[in-house]
């Protein structure tokens, strides 16, 4: 960016250090006029910063949300448990074995065993018949474990190894609505990176009108700055800033109004995962999210504010 | 310094401001530009700062043809030229100080300097107590010598004015073109467009006459104090402002 000005007058600073320290003084002195400008007009800035605010944080609060939605999905997903029903030649001992050897296995938390009989007067009794046991002269039922998946299991895989053994005749899962679930939050999570696209170009937009009436106001500012000998890039730069400022500080608020909301909805949240067994308080968007929102809407501003810029200076043409 | 070849400069639209403009101006010299209303003496001063572009002819800078100066050396060329205007043209939003601090700023000189030089330019011109105030609070005449502290506060070897004193009664605009002989006597060269004839006559200096864009009598500065024509102008840091 800076270059060396060789000038017949020979008083603009020369050399490279020199340079360097009025370039970033003449930098110094826009990013001032910018901030100088938003704390002059500060209804007009807070306006213009609510609008940003609001923007931004519809993508970030469906964001967390989402987030929060899934990580609840997988404590529920461990609630549930698969239901391994053996051959009916598998006797008593080889459960044991079986039932052991399984519950080693990482992706699972415990092993239930349930015996034919068990299962039998568990049957009757949700049949509401009363010994249905005694009136079969043989169990017909299998021994049946009952699995409680560790957290975050892959339920493909388990299901595939389980049913990989050869004592087991069948895996029962009745997770569809799990599924559904994911589906939906898969469906939820495309819509929120489709709203950040569209908000972040409504950044650009809503920046880049807020600088255009401010050249529009400041016109007359412009043509003496020329006039004076400012280069088009001097009288460029102040704007520049300003939609840098606003994207950054829309950001912020952003940020600031889902934390708000996040610290509302805490309290209640606790109390509906105690119901779980939990006490895990709401997830909080990650520094990653909060820096790619905040970041993102100071560069879209910047590229707002650099489209109606060039375009309003060179129809100017001071 | 400047000298105007064949200049002639067409508007848009058809309006002829200046038909054919030949003359030259030495460095430290001070000429006058008068003439009716529409005889092109604005015109005449927005070529050489390239407020405007000739239609034809050449305007000469320095030896170098402004007409022919990439448009991103424009600024360059400008901060060589201070330039007032009738209306002033300060920024009413700004205070007196950040007005005249305004060519220095765009220099990027450390603040520290600017504001020594902004004091000590608003001091040469009377205003020192007025650095907070905006321009809007002050006088005509006041707010005449704000633009005149913006126009050398860059030590600008050359320095236009247009009008200085076109709203300002008789003693306030004597005033005023003694700040532009005491700047002139430094060794800045310096053009006025006025047609305050009396004003005019009552200093002797050099004068172009113009009507329908051309000059119609050049006459030249009556002997009383030349000494600083000629001398070429003075080193930018050497003495104070002017």
């Amino acid at each position: 960016m800076v270059k060396t000005r060789n000038l017949s007058s020979g008083r603009e600073v020369s050399g490279g250090f020199a340079a360097v320290r009025a370039w970033s003084r003449r930098h110094a002195f826009s990013l001032l006029s910018s901030l100088g400008t938003i704390a002059r007009h500060p209804l007009a800035s807070l306006m213009t910063f609510g609008v940003l605010a609001f923007a931004l944080a519809l993508p970030l609060a469906l964001h967390v949300a989402l987030t929060n939605v899934e990580r609840l999905g997988q404590h529920w997903e461990r609630l549930d448990t698969l239901s391994v029903f053996l051959h009916t030649d598998v006797g008593e001992e080889d459960v044991d074995r079986i039932s052991s050897r399984l519950s080693t296995w990482t992706q699972i938390l415990a092993v239930d065993p349930i015996s034919p009989q068990q299962g039998m007067s568990e049957l009757s009794q949700q049949l509401g018949l009363l010994d249905a046991e005694n009136l079969l002269t043989e169990n017909p039922l299998p021994w049946v474990l009952e699995i409680t998946p560790a957290v975050g299991f892959q339920r493909d895989t388990l299901l595939a190894r389980l049913e990989a053994e050869a004592a087991v005749s069948t895996v029962i899962v009745d997770l569809q609505w799990l599924e559904r679930l994911d589906a939906m939050t898969e469906v939820l999570s495309r819509l929120v990176s489709l709203l950040a696209v569209l908000l972040a170009l409504g950044v650009a937009v809503i920046i880049g009108n807020t600088i255009r009436l401010d050249i529009q106001n400041r016109s007359e500012e412009i043509e003496v700055m020329a006039l004076v000998g400012a280069t088009p890039a001097f009288i460029r730069r102040p704007f520049l800033y300003m939609g840098l400022w606003y994207g950054l500080i829309g950001g912020v608020l952003a940020w600031l109004l889902v934390a708000a909301a996040l610290l509302a909805l805490d309290e209640p949240f606790r109390a509906l995962s105690r119901t779980y067994a939990e006490s895990a308080g709401l997830l909080h968007p990650g520094q990653d999210i909060l820096a790619l929102v905040v970041g993102g809407s100071g560069l879209f501003g910047l590229i707002g504010s650099w489209l109606v810029v060039g375009q309003h200076l060179r129809r100017i043409d001071p | 310094m400047i000298s105007f070849e064949h200049v002639a400069k067409r508007y848009p639209g058809g309006v002829q401001a200046l038909s054919d403009v030949t003359f030259r101006v030495n460095g430290g010299e001070m000429v006058f530009i008068t003439g009716h209303s529409g005889a092109g003496k604005s015109t005449l001063l927005k070529l050489i700062a390239l407020l405007e572009r000739p239609s034809r002819g050449q305007v000469l800078f320095d030896g170098r043809n402004v007409g022919k100066l990439a448009r991103r050396q424009i600024p360059y060329l400008r901060r060589r030229i201070g330039v007032i205007f009738q209306d002033h043209r300060l920024l009413s939003d700004k205070r007196v100080f950040d007005n005249v601090a305004l060519p220095l700023m765009i220099a990027g000189l450390p603040f520290a300097e600017i504001q020594r030089r902004v004091r000590a330019a608003l001091d040469k011109v009377g205003l020192l107590d007025k650095e907070k105030l905006y321009p809007p609070m002050l006088s005509g005449g006041e707010q005449q010598r704000v633009g005149i502290a913006r126009a050398i506060i860059g030590r600008p070897p050359v320095v236009l004015a247009d009008e200085p004193t076109g709203n300002l009664d008789p003693g306030l605009s004597a005033e005023i073109m003694n700040y532009f002989l005491r700047l002139n006597e430094t060794g800045v060269t310096v053009l006025i467009a006025s047609h305050d004839l009396e004003l005019i006559r009552s200093l002797r200096r050099r004068v172009l006459v113009l009507a329908h864009g051309q000059i119609i009598d050049d006459r030249p500065a009556r002997a009383r104090r030349d000494s600083a024509a000629g001398q070429g102008p003075l080193e930018p840091d050497q003495g104070a402002l002017w």
